[in-house]
């Protein structure tokens, strides 16, 4: 928090930056290095991320890089998590966690920072010694020369008159001790003592606790709230009507939550009245219009029509929710025309923007502290809940938490989109001569001007200018609608020769956002079994036939190599064992698996996968092998089993009964394979998903001569020649 | 009334019918126990409560009085840590950690009852506790590496 704070009056202190490093140097003996380094009089560093720690592990990866550059071990680097400041926004001019971007984002900027600080202790300890800084080196959190050796804790001071070096000399990717080679993550402890702090674990001084009750169908207002009992009861403070729901407020959370059963709320219907997803996706289904074509080349329907084979299929994905294990709070302080937020927010500025916009004050007034999220996966960017807590808190005039239980979190969602692709291609000769693909989906884009046009523009001016700007240019330049719903396709490696690509948004009220992955977690399904399907018709191995169509010298086909080989590709599988390949390629990183699938009474069940991702320099090997297993699981649990539906504006799935899980009985073995690289970090969140879908479908029909083309998959088996 | 947690004995004004889970957090002020569903779906919640594994969110004050309840929070000291603690580490089991203390609890408790768990009893006592970010393949690995440490505390250097 000091240190956080000196950081943050540095920046603020522009030219008299040197006066306030001085003086903070003199009085603690810790060096403010720059923004987000300081090193300490005893040696350690605080290090501010200003990214959320979901569980990705990017607070492993900063720490890693920062001590790399500095000369430091890990475990010297102590991480703080930034708070909402405008000289943190990195990415799309927001603080935002997401797009698998910050390793990729950080890989030079926060090298460049921990180097500069390391040049200022050499310079210092030169300085002392009279000899040349180049002649010197940082190691193990010490400056050497010779057998003359200082710690960092000693030359802070002396290393704050110094000037900042413009241009610090970065390690060669050879030079590297720690990025590549370290992987115990450096947030461990906490989350195996039970000490580490949650949103959900939040307490600030005069603190009140509220539940909320919202309504039966989504978005449903309160007509009428009959609370007079409620209101009696012991700790409960009020009852509270708001367009979004009733939130009960107490002086604890079970308070509040025992109250609830002395609420009566009658409800409006609510804005999804009459929302039918089985009639949606039948109607996404027979869908027969053409889309607006968006990339195009050759003359896919005269190649198709002159195939000697033609392909043709349906691909469909339901509604899912990111059900992140640490249901959605926050805790809101609004004083007057201020606000102080504590949440698991994977946006601290775009929960600004939700405060800001729920409460009726300035942007700038909204202060946001960043703690540890239980999970985000994309739900978390979205600050709805603490939208929410601030209107509670501003009616109370006290800090509120609010905790959503875990059926508001499901029914109250932003989901994953609903989505029907139809594919048709050609084969001639065991080669393809033509594809054409047609996705519709909701688009999130679109859902976001819907639900978010009020939002943003609560955001300072300039960002809502870019944001604004961007979004007209997706819509006017040509382009042919959300770039979300067919990434993946759009920029498939995969040449057909003749292609053609369309699409056209489905609308409906239901807010929809980014879920791990965001259309990839579609896009790869419907490509990577479409590309299986054509492998069949062409008489082809599935991985050679993958493999003339694309780049001999592509990153995806010496990944796709690479699982072949890891996997045994060939030699057959044991009898009762289907085996499916897929690949895919999700924010600039490569992954190709391996699915090993039997069925059991019925059930689909995955016994091992194999992974091969291309993701550049690896910086934490064992936090990339981690995010492929979660992201095959993850992935897993949507492609088997979940969906979110409704009947008549009512979400059906409320709790984990009903939206089920993979669990431990059911969790692959997994065997995952890192590409050496000397190319520049990318993301690992979120490919690891995409691929795990089709491999499973792909797998049950090389066992079952079933093809699966609707997720969630084992409805689709137990419903297979139904319709 | 009264509750034992982690030793001690507690004073809590609460209703009988309270659940556990947050009489812990909000009264005891334990909030390494965690809430995930309210209805004994995914295991968050796990404490022991004389010497079983139970779903604190659905456990009443009442019906647990003054029997011993050990939360995540009193599993070791500050100096030594449980061996299962230990092996989670080194497996670098956790990603987001929200389901965590959970999945120690219930792996402590099924480390008592079988010191030597093959893949069938580990696929039988943790399938009760849900990760969302996918830890599983780590947790297997750790319960087993675990189970050696119990076995051979001195014989692995690492019993301090």
């Amino acid at each position: 928090m000091l240190v956080g704070g000196g950081a943050l009056a540095l920046a603020a202190c522009g030219g008299g930056a040197q006066t306030l490093r001085i003086h903070h140097a003199d009085e603690t003996g810790d060096l403010i290095a720059n923004l987000y380094i300081t090193v300490l009089a005893t040696g350690r560093v605080s290090l501010i991320v200003n990214k959320a720690e979901i569980g990705q592990g990017v607070s492993t990866g900063y720490a890693t890089l920062a001590a790399e550059e500095l000369g430091v071990p890990v475990d010297h680097i102590d991480v703080h998590y930034a708070d909402s400041n405008e000289d943190m926004r990195t990415s799309s001019m927001m603080q935002i966690t997401g797009g698998s971007t910050s390793t990729a984002e950080a890989f030079v900027p926060l090298r460049h920072a921990a180097a500069s600080a390391r040049e200022m202790l050499i310079a210092a300890a030169a300085q002392q010694w009279k000899v040349a800084a180049k002649d010197c080196i940082a190691v193990n959190g010490h400056v050497e020369h010779g057998d003359q050796k200082l710690a960092f804790g000693e030359l802070t001071k002396h290393a704050a008159r110094l000037e900042v070096p413009a241009k610090p000399r970065l390690k060669s990717p050879k030079e590297f001790t720690l990025v590549g080679k370290v992987d115990r993550r450096v947030d461990l402890r906490g989350k195996i003592d039970g000490s580490a702090k949650f949103g959900i674990d939040v307490q600030v001084p005069n603190m009140v606790n509220a539940f909320a009750i919202h309504g039966p169908t989504f978005g449903a207002k309160p007509i009428e709230v009959d609370a007079d009992r409620a209101k009696r009861r012991p700790g409960v403070i009020d009852v509270l009507a708001f367009d979004w729901g009733v939130a009960i407020v107490a002086d604890k959370f079970w308070q509040a939550r025992a109250a609830a059963a002395d609420v009566a709320v009658t409800w409006d219907k609510g804005i999804l009245q009459g929302l039918d997803t089985a009639k949606l996706q039948t109607a996404m289904r027979t869908h027969d219009k053409a889309g607006l074509v968006g990339r195009e080349h050759g003359d896919a329907s005269s190649a198709i029509e002159h195939a000697e084979h033609r392909v043709e299929a349906i691909y469909e994905a339901p509604y899912l929710a990111h059900a992140t294990m640490e249901p959605q709070n926050a805790t809101v302080d609004v004083t007057g025309d201020k606000a102080e937020v504590w949440a698991p927010t994977q946006s601290p500025t775009l929960a600004q923007a939700f405060v800001a916009n729920a409460c009726g004050i300035g942007f700038a007034e909204v202060k946001v502290h960043v703690t540890l999220c239980g999970g985000g996966f994309g739900r978390r960017a979205m600050a709805d809940v603490v939208g929410q807590a601030a209107q509670i808190s501003q009616r109370v005039k006290r800090p509120v938490k609010l905790v959503w239980t875990r059926e508001s979190d499901m029914t109250q969602a932003w989901y994953r989109p609903v989505y029907a692709a139809k594919a048709v291609g050609g084969v001639r000769d065991g080669k393809i001569t033509g594809a054409r693909m047609r996705v519709l989906s909701q688009s999130i884009a679109l859902s976001a001007g819907d639900w978010f046009g009020a939002i943003l523009s609560s955001l300072p001016r300039t960002l809502t200018d870019m944001i604004s700007g961007a979004a007209l240019s997706i819509f006017s330049s040509g382009s042919f609608g959300d770039p979300f719903s067919t990434e993946g396709i759009q920029n498939t490696p995969y040449r057909f020769g003749n292609f053609q690509l369309a699409s056209e948004p489905v609308q409906t009220k239901l807010p929809v956002a980014s879920w791990r992955s965001v259309g990839n977690s579609v896009t790869g399904f419907i490509m990577e079994s479409f590309v299986d399907e054509l492998a069949v018709a062409a008489k082809q191995d599935p991985i050679a036939l993958r493999r003339t169509i694309l780049p001999a010298d592509s990153r995806a086909a010496r990944v796709l190599a690479a699982v072949e080989k890891l996997s045994g590709w060939a030699t057959p599988p044991p009898k009762g064992i289907g085996r499916g390949v897929a690949r895919h390629q999700a924010f600039d990183t490569e992954v190709a698996q391996v699915a090993e699938v039997e069925l059991v009474n019925n059930r689909i069940r995955v016994k091992k996968v194999y992974c091969v991702v291309d993701c550049g320099i690896a910086v934490n090997p064992d936090v990339i092998r981690a995010q492929m297993e979660g992201g095959i699981i993850f992935g897993l649990s949507a492609a088997l089993d979940q969906e979110i539906t409704l009947v008549d504006g009512v979400v059906q799935q409320r709790n984990f009964d009903t939206f089920p899980l993979v669990r431990m009985y059911e969790a692959p073995e997994i065997v995952v394979e890192i590409m050496p690289s000397e190319a520049k970090p990318t993301g690992v969140g979120e490919p690891g998903l995409p691929p795990i879908a089709p491999a499973v479908a792909n797998a049950v029909f090389q066992l079952t001569g079933v093809r699966l083309r609707r997720m969630p998959l084992q409805r689709a088996w137990n419903e297979r020649g139904a319709s | 009334m009264k509750l034992v947690v982690n030793g001690k004995p507690v004073e809590v004004v609460v209703p009988p019918e309270t659940p556990l889970l947050w009489a812990l957090r909000e009264e005891v002020g334990l909030t390494g126990t965690k809430y995930g569903c309210g209805i004994a779906q995914c295991g968050a919640c796990t404490v022991h409560v004389d010497g079983k594994p139970k779903r604190s969110c659905v456990t009443s004050c009442g019906d647990v009085g003054e029997l011993p309840i050990l939360t995540i929070e009193g599993l070791s000291t500050e100096a030594e840590l449980h061996p299962v603690q230990r092996a989670w580490i080194e497996e670098n089991v956790p990603q987001c950690g929200y389901c965590q203390a959970g999945q120690i609890m219930t792996t402590v408790m099924l480390l008592k009852v079988k010191p030597q768990p093959t893949d069938e009893d580990i696929d039988a006592a943790l399938s009760a506790n849900l990760c969302r970010c996918g830890t599983y393949p780590r947790i297997r690995k750790a319960v087993h590496r675990a189970a050696e440490m119990l076995a051979r505390p001195v014989a692995n250097g690492d019993a301090k």
